[in-house]
């Protein structure tokens, strides 16, 4: 305890660490104000005068005029918000909603529109995956929106999965277990978890510069010499300062991630946290979510992922006699999923983005997306969830590189 | 008590650092003197147990450092040449925190980092972070940490440097006043540091060691090398060119006193000296080579 509590003092007292978390910190806040500068609204008042309100007034008033559409999403109100919809465009005689004249759509079609997401995705050509326009989906067919919504997870995983009938089958299993009706929230948006995404991103590259020197930075100034002279000077301190920079890590995530959504939730409002997650991503998202669980289930898998970067990070400090050299490649691992998912086929990039512990933060390959997605990793006949994948690898490179970064750090003779 | 380095050896890709040196520590102060790159360091790394050596092995009581692990470090001090600190950390934050890693309980630690911040002469400075201490302050707390645990094997590369000549003489006192019941190792290129107070003196060269005893003893090697002779003033360049010059010393009448190393005498006018260990670090580190060494006489 003794070790632990000078070592966390030793990290407390470096520059660099109170720069980094001030800094992740003034980010997080920065980010979570950003998505409410996009938010746009434009309407005629009661004079015919177009009026357009930005930021804070938008979420506002787009929430007030869809507070009706606000609740559980049956069928009998998707099909009517339909019908709506079809009737406005055969009143006006245009078959798409940009076609309308100025002010209709904001009057007649916003205050649905939270109704009809997944209604194009649900009824997607089988075979080319192409969505319909919503003048042409017959009503009726929405009596059965839910049958709808499974056809249509069947036809899409025998695509992405042609040779997999295990990947297609636990998929359905596991979107036949998601509750349904969804339910809607007036507000709710992706934009804000693609930024608590970035946040975690920016969190990771911090905490990869803070870990990256935790042993090289020792052997290249020189300090290490004397301490591994001391009592505790191998395996447990190598096992404490492991600690002490997964302690800050870990709690440098968690601030910057509650100081997020704290900020982005009271600035679109709490209540949109309760909207199904089918009703912001795929219609056909394969967990029973809402979105408030989705930001504690990504905070508390970012964790994981961020730690077990760290932990990979720390195994690289404790090979390289240089801190330059470890930083690069730390920051190369920080960035290779999303190069990997960028340049390698599918299969072989959701292998490595799983293997990866960088990957569930990761501006494309992070466990947000994977969690709304449908790839799975599959082996023989076994079929596993990219998400469950993920975890379960973070769960094992945290242990085994802490071991292994405290052998390589104890045989560091030079 | 013993520390038995046991015909160790340690190579690089393309170097030889440390070549089949044996040597028995017994307690008191033991000086390692050498050139720079002799592989006094090498040599040390390998007693603190920093680096493996390529053949050979350090014994503690008969029993091999490395099979020894924490117990041996538990009572090992070292203070290498060159180390590096937190710049955040002041002189009271380091010490406690090598006192933790050294395995002193906080009451244990306070106390004895109170009692060597007043040794080393730094009271005044324990809360002044070390990045804005002068070299020999540094020094000085190098040498503090190394004393934390109270060693019996303190090993120390290079402690003077850096520290001005009251500090020096601080420290071989202090030296002296620890080498009763362990092995206090000193590497140094500076004799003086060593040459009154270590009980006994090994000398590396080229990672070979080259002699070891008593300062009696090793100046016995140098005994019929060391000469004086008083020369005209203007004539020291010629025989600064051609011998190995210990010291020169001028005198009232315009004469300087040459002392220079030689098998023998380089003229009729020189005179045997008595030597020293500084003589003999001369002789075996001439400062370039070259020079007469024969004692031909050459000059009428």
């Amino acid at each position: 305890m003794g070790v632990l509590k000078v070592e966390l003092k030793r990290v407390g007292k470096a520059r660099m660490t109170w720069v980094l978390l001030v800094l992740a910190l003034l980010l997080s806040a920065v980010l979570a104000y950003l998505p409410v500068t996009f938010c746009s609204s434009t309407y005629l008042d009661e004079n015919g005068k177009e009026v357009t309100v930005t930021g804070r007034a938008s979420i506002a008033y787009e929430k007030a005029r869809q507070a009706d559409a606000a609740g559980l999403v049956t069928p009998e109100r998707v099909r009517a918000a339909v019908e709506r919809y079809q009737a406005c465009l055969r009143q006006y005689g245009v078959t798409e909603s940009y076609d309308l004249p100025e002010g209709v759509y904001e009057r007649e079609i916003l205050p649905i529109a939270p109704l009809l997401h997944g209604v194009k995705e649900a009824f997607a050509d089988p075979n080319t995956g192409m969505a319909p326009s919503l003048w042409t989906i017959q009503p009726e067919r929405l009596d059965q929106f839910e049958t709808v919504c499974e056809d249509r997870l069947a036809s899409l995983m025998r695509t992405e999965q042609p040779d997999h009938p295990a990947a297609q089958q636990k998929a359905q299993a596991m979107y036949q277990e998601v509750e349904k009706p969804f339910t809607a929230c007036p507000g709710a948006s992706a934009t804000v978890m693609d930024y608590q995404n970035i946040v975690g991103f920016l969190v990771l590259l911090f905490c990869t510069v803070l870990a990256a020197p935790a042993f090289s930075g020792e052997y290249q100034s020189g300090a290490d010499d004397i301490l591994r002279c001391a009592k505790h000077g191998r395996a447990r301190l190598g096992a404490v300062r492991i600690i002490a920079a997964l302690c800050v890590s870990g709690l440098a995530f968690l601030l910057c991630s509650v100081v997020y959504l704290l900020l982005s939730n009271a600035l679109f409002g709490w209540d949109t946290t309760g909207a199904s997650i089918q009703m912001v991503y795929s219609i056909l998202s394969l967990v029973e979510m809402d979105l408030g669980q989705l930001q504690v289930v990504f905070i508390l898998a970012g964790l994981l992922s961020v730690l077990a970067s760290v932990s990979v990070t720390l195994y690289i400090s404790a090979r390289c006699r240089s801190t330059v050299t470890a930083l690069g490649c730390a920051l190369v691992l920080c960035i290779a999923p999303v190069m990997l998912y960028m340049t390698l086929p599918g299969t072989a990039a959701d292998w490595l983005c799983t293997l990866l512990p960088a990957s569930g933060v990761g501006i494309q390959t992070s466990i947000l997306y994977a969690l709304v997605d449908f790839r799975f990793l599959s082996v023989g006949g076994l079929a596993l969830w990219v998400p469950y994948g993920m975890l379960i690898t973070w769960g094992i490179e945290i242990p085994l590189f802490f071991a292994l970064t405290i052998r390589r750090y104890c045989k560091m003779v030079h | 008590m013993e520390l038995w380095i046991d015909h160790v050896s340690k190579g690089f890709k393309d170097k030889r650092a440390v070549i089949d040196v044996s040597l028995q520590l017994t307690p008191g102060v033991w000086g390692l003197l050498g050139a720079n790159g002799a592989g006094k360091t090498t040599l040390m790394r390998i007693i603190a147990g920093n680096m493996e050596p390529s053949s050979g092995v350090v014994r503690y009581d008969g029993i091999p450092i490395q099979e020894l692990g924490r117990d041996y470090r538990a009572l090992f001090g070292y203070l290498p040449q060159e180390f590096g600190f937190y710049p955040g950390f002041t002189v009271q934050d380091y010490l406690e925190y090598v006192a933790a890693l050294k395995g002193l309980p906080p009451r244990v630690s306070h106390e004895r980092i109170a009692a060597l911040l007043e040794v080393v002469s730094l009271e005044e400075v324990r809360g002044k972070r070390i990045a804005k201490l002068s070299g020999g302050m540094r020094r000085r707390v190098g040498i503090a940490q190394a004393l934390l645990n109270d060693p019996e094997v303190l090993v120390l590369d290079e402690p003077t440097s850096g520290l001005d000549p009251g500090e020096r003489v601080r420290f071989r006192n202090l030296m002296a006043d620890l080498a009763q019941d362990r092995i206090v190792l000193i590497s140094t290129h500076i004799v003086s540091d060593v040459e009154y107070i270590a009980a006994k003196i090994a000398v590396m060269k080229a990672g070979r060691l080259m002699a070891a005893g008593t300062t009696e003893e090793l100046v016995k090697l140098v005994e019929g090398k060391v000469w004086s002779c008083a020369i005209p003033a203007e004539m020291v360049p010629a025989y600064e060119r051609r011998l190995s010059i210990v010291s020169l010393r001028s005198q009232e009448d315009g004469t300087v006193v040459v002392r220079y190393l030689a098998e023998r005498p380089c003229d009729n006018a020189s005179v045997s000296t008595q030597p020293r260990l500084e003589d003999l670090y001369l002789w075996l580190f001439p400062q370039s080579e070259g020079k007469e060494r024969g004692g031909a006489p050459w000059v009428s």
